[in-house]
């Protein structure tokens, strides 16, 4: 999984916030519920011990300051209920202390002695705090202070032991953490869900998006009408698509004017030189120089021959027929007519490949991929070497291979031989001749035809060039308008 | 034979005065116009055996003429010459009623052989027997003797042969060349007819003291006894 993908990080966010609600809202429960449970419990114990101070003080008027002791023993049974009772008189005398409980879970004797100020006791505040019992259990005592009228001070603790509270929040606690897979779960899931929902547009944009080259920049990207985001996304890209369509006809247009202006005075500066060529009445000389400059024209017009059928083929203009044939007998018939160039260089021509490997085109365009291929094979290998040409079918494809053991294309410059006035090595291949357009035009070619070429080579040992076209059924289908790419 | 008038219609002032000075040195009588509507008022108004029209044209279109002229019953060819080669122009005039077409840069050779054979002025012999020197081509047998002695030739080496040899004396591009041989037009396989001269030459000049077959340089060959250019 791409970490980095808005996906994986949209997911993480919002599976994140989900999860932390959810403790937030784990935690404060807990402190609500954990206040609650422990005011309550103070409460009754501040009641008991209004009550027992009330006792007391009936007690002390009555003068029998110990009776209270066996009065709260006999009323509220302290040690048989798991209660915590302690009087205690200002000056430390001890009136009364409740006895061990019958579960033994804590000892009244080992309770802290209170802490209060004098002011807190002659003032009647009551105060209640949490006391720490052994094995982790507390214990909530609070204290009533009594003053009689006579001036002396008394205090009143009771306490019971948290128990019930620490239970209940300890099984809240439980349930909560019970919970956290599900909601883990459910986060997880609900927000690959929505990701994946809300994303969905965004892959089948970036995937169209992929598709669109030069070749095909009049397509446009898919616009989800759903008013948001993504949908004026998509409207700005197929704006930019526009802007780069239009700028890229605007320079097909202008190689296709470029080339076509540059014929009128190709045309004038032949005509004017080649009256001279033929006229024998000239010096021979001057013949020759001007025969030189007229081969230079020809170079001229072939380059803007090749620039105008290339701009015409990138500009879905190339097709003048669209028919069905067997291109391993084009291969084949056009090797044979090639085949004195190769014997002159005492290179041998090896043709194979299966009749009846059908395609759909133009024939005299991609007989020019034939031709532009051998030639360039028969060019590049040296003399006594061998070219291999092989039409076969592949996987629904129709295959044209033409390999050689030639010089080879070194790796580095592999990727640019389909370049335009690309050239592996000036020097050699001027001299041969040659506008370095012919491996342009076979790669127009194969994409107006819905088909792609591709080189690879062995530097030293030769190279191979792979035509790939749709394969059809074979028959005599012809239907220009319908099939025009 | 009465001379043949042609009438050139082409805009560009210096394509037309080098076609015409061509046409006019192989005796040709050739009116100029550099307009459409001028062209049209001379197709319309005198009759001429061949048209040479160029599409792009100030004033009416090259494939309106066309049009009017055929409308009009007029007879003359029509070759048009263009700068265009799309293949729907190429439809179009056709349909329009043009018997021949030309792409620009051409050769003016090329021009010539191909308004020649809209004119159906018969070639420089229809004879069975084409004869240059000593060479003699029998087109029925398909032999060919120079000298007396007879030359095997491959199927495509005659074929370019009796071409060379019925052009006599005229230069032919390689393009031409390659269109008529290979019934092909390919820039590419034009570096064939090289290779198919020279065996042509180890054949019929090699052993021989004079040279018939001629390269002018960025022209093409020419078949001719003569000074070697």
């Amino acid at each position: 999984m791409n970490t980095r993908s808005l996906k994986f990080q949209l997911l993480g966010w919002y599976a994140g916030v989900l999860l932390g609600l959810f403790g937030l809202l784990g935690v404060s429960t807990y402190w609500v519920l954990r206040s609650s449970l422990a005011g309550s419990l103070r409460e009754n114990q501040f009641r008991r011990a209004r009550q027992i101070g009330q006792l007391l003080r009936e007690e002390v008027q009555r003068g029998d300051e110990a009776g209270v002791g066996r009065e709260v023993q006999g009323r509220y049974a302290p040690d048989l209920n798991d209660r915590f009772v302690r009087i205690a008189r200002w000056d430390g005398g001890l009136l009364y202390l409740s006895g061990s409980p019958k579960s033994q879970s804590f000892d009244p004797a080992a309770l802290p002695p209170p802490r209060w100020s004098e002011a807190q006791w002659s003032a009647e505040v009551e105060a209640a705090r949490e006391v720490p019992l052994l094995g982790g259990r507390r214990m909530m005592l609070a204290g009533h202070p009594v003053k009689m009228p006579g001036g002396s001070l008394y205090l009143v603790e009771v306490g019971a032991p948290m128990d019930e509270v620490q239970a209940d929040l300890r099984h809240w606690l439980v349930f909560l953490l019970a919970m956290l897979p599900l909601v883990a779960a459910i986060a997880l899931g609900g927000g690959y869900v929505l990701v994946k929902r809300a994303l969905a547009p965004v892959d089948r944009i970036s995937s169209s998006a992929e598709r669109i080259s030069s070749q095909n920049l009049s397509e446009r990207l898919p616009v989800p009408h759903t008013g948001d985001e993504l949908e004026r996304l998509s409207v700005a890209l197929n704006h930019m698509i526009e802007r780069l369509d239009a700028a890229f006809q605007h320079s097909r247009r202008f190689v296709a004017d470029a080339s076509h202006e540059l014929r009128t005075p190709l045309t004038i500066v032949r005509g004017e030189v080649e009256s001279f060529v033929t006229n024998d009445q000239l010096k021979a000389e001057w013949r020759e120089r001007l025969g030189s400059a007229l081969e230079e024209v020809d170079r001229l017009a072939s380059i803007v021959e090749g620039l105008f059928a290339i701009s015409r083929l990138d500009a879905g203009e190339a097709a003048s027929e669209w028919v069905k044939f067997d291109l391993a007998q084009l291969a084949a018939s056009t090797a044979d007519q090639m085949a004195l160039l190769a014997e002159d260089k005492k290179i041998r021509v090896t043709c194979a490949g299966s009749t009846g490997t059908w395609v759909e085109g133009d024939r005299a365009r991609l007989k020019q991929v034939v031709v532009n291929l051998l030639d360039n094979a028969i060019k590049y290998t040296p003399e006594g070497g061998a070219v291999f040409l092989e039409v076969k079918t592949e996987n629904g494809k129709a295959i044209l291979e033409v390999a050689d053991n030639g010089v080879g294309i070194p790796a580095d410059l592999l990727p640019r031989v389909f370049e335009r006035f690309f050239r592996v090595d000036k020097a050699r291949s001027r001299e041969r001749g040659g506008a370095g357009l012919g491996l342009s035009i076979v790669k127009s070619i194969c994409a107006a035809h819905h088909g792609h070429v591709e080189a690879s080579s062995e530097p030293g040992r030769g190279s191979r060039f792979r035509v790939e076209l749709p394969h059809v059924r074979p028959g005599a289908g012809h239907n220009p308008s319908q099939h025009k790419p | 034979m009465a001379q043949m008038r042609i009438l050139l219609v082409e805009d560009e002032k210096k394509v037309a005065d080098f076609i015409a000075r061509g046409l006019r040195s192989e005796g040709f009588a050739v009116d100029i116009a550099y307009d459409g509507d001028t062209g049209w008022e001379r197709a319309s108004g005198a009759n001429y055996d061949l048209i040479i029209l160029d599409l792009m044209l100030p004033g009416m279109k090259g494939t309106e003429l066309l049009r009017r002229l055929r409308r009009q019953g007029g007879t003359a060819a029509v070759l048009v010459l263009t700068a265009r080669d799309g293949m729907d122009d190429k439809v179009e005039n056709f349909e329009a009623g043009a018997d021949d077409y030309l792409t620009k840069p051409f050769a003016f050779a090329e021009l010539l052989v191909r308004a020649k054979a809209l004119l159906r002025r018969p070639p420089a012999s229809r004879t069975h027997v084409l004869r240059v020197a000593d060479l003699e081509i029998d087109r029925l047998s398909q032999q060919v003797r120079r000298g007396g002695r007879r030359i095997e030739l491959t199927a495509k080496e005659y074929a370019l042969l009796e071409y060379l040899a019925a052009n006599a004396g005229r230069v032919l591009s390689r393009t031409m060349i390659v269109e008529h041989v290979w019934d092909e037009s390919f820039e590419s396989l034009t570096n064939i007819v090289d290779v198919y001269v020279r065996h042509l030459r180890s054949k019929v000049d090699d052993p021989f003291s004079t040279r018939l077959i001629q390269t002018v340089r960025g022209a093409g060959y020419r078949l001719q006894e003569g000074p070697e250019p």
